[in-house]
């Protein structure tokens, strides 16, 4: 399991890959929740990039609830974005579409929560 | 592969890993296709990790992994352990319909079991849980 962030303009994203289970998500909720505080700015918004997260099982979904009611404590917006098929029936079935805005793409995310930072991003 | 392969490793879940690896290669070994057994491995992670913390608990044990393919076409998984009395199948289901406050943090694992895998049924028997997971192998 690997998380990394960069910040574009006043979104800060978090790129998840490997693996989150039940070993793994114990270090994904370190990583995570304190980059959450220092997401850019007061009003800054996070974008969770899953693109190349292969596999997160219920222990991963935990850190990821807990990342939205914590985001939601301090009005930041948090969404996610490139689900792999796997995540997409897990997410389905966990009915996390009422806990996350889903997006297809990152550039897709972007665009509709902080154009400033799609403007900049490099990716797709 | 209808013969039955086994495998015995200590319910402990830093032991779990060694049970899911072994059950992908039987479903791989059975021929299905791979977001079949990614889903597979998925369930099988969230049984043994419940069979860990909620038959044994704090105590030791084993729990007994047994694969099969059956005539009708089922690839079978059977998780037998000496824990105590424990039906996955009768855990509370989450409220996934509150608000995001007021939604509960886990509790999603036997969820995921019961809606990745074609069938779970549980029985208890000469003092052994007995989980089966069933799927389809022509889906």
């Amino acid at each position: 399991m690997e998380c990394q962030t960069q910040e574009l303009a006043n979104v800060m994203l978090v790129r998840l890959a490997g693996r989150v289970d039940h070993t793994t998500a114990k270090r994904l909720e370190d990583q995570l929740l304190p980059q959450l505080d220092s997401a850019a700015g007061v009003d800054g918004k996070v974008v969770l990039d899953l693109s190349n997260l292969d596999y997160m099982s219920s222990a991963g979904l935990r850190v990821l609830t807990l990342a939205a009611k914590h985001c939601q404590k301090q009005q930041r917006e948090i969404v996610v974005a490139a689900l792999q098929p796997l995540l997409q029936e897990v997410f389905r079935i966990s009915r996390f579409d009422t806990v996350f805005k889903v997006f297809k793409t990152v550039r897709e995310a972007l665009e509709t929560i902080a154009p400033a930072a799609a403007s900049v991003y490099e990716g797709h | 592969m209808s013969t039955l392969l086994a495998m015995t490793l200590p319910a402990r879940l830093d032991a779990a890993a060694q049970g899911v690896a072994f059950v992908v290669a039987c479903a791989t070994a059975a021929g299905l296709p791979p977001g079949r057994v990614a889903k597979i491995e998925l369930a099988v992670e969230e049984a043994l990790v419940n069979i860990c913390r909620y038959a044994y608990g704090e105590g030791a044990g084993e729990i007994h992994i047994r694969c099969r393919c059956d005539e009708s076409g089922q690839f079978l998984i059977e998780l037998v352990d000496t824990g105590r009395p424990f039906n996955i199948l009768a855990q509370p289901e989450p409220d996934l319909t509150a608000d995001l406050e007021q939604r509960p943090v886990g509790g999603l694992g036997v969820l995921l079991i019961r809606s990745l895998v074609d069938q779970v049924t549980y029985r208890r028997e000469a003092d052994r849980n007995i989980l089966q997971l069933a799927v389809q192998q022509s889906r």
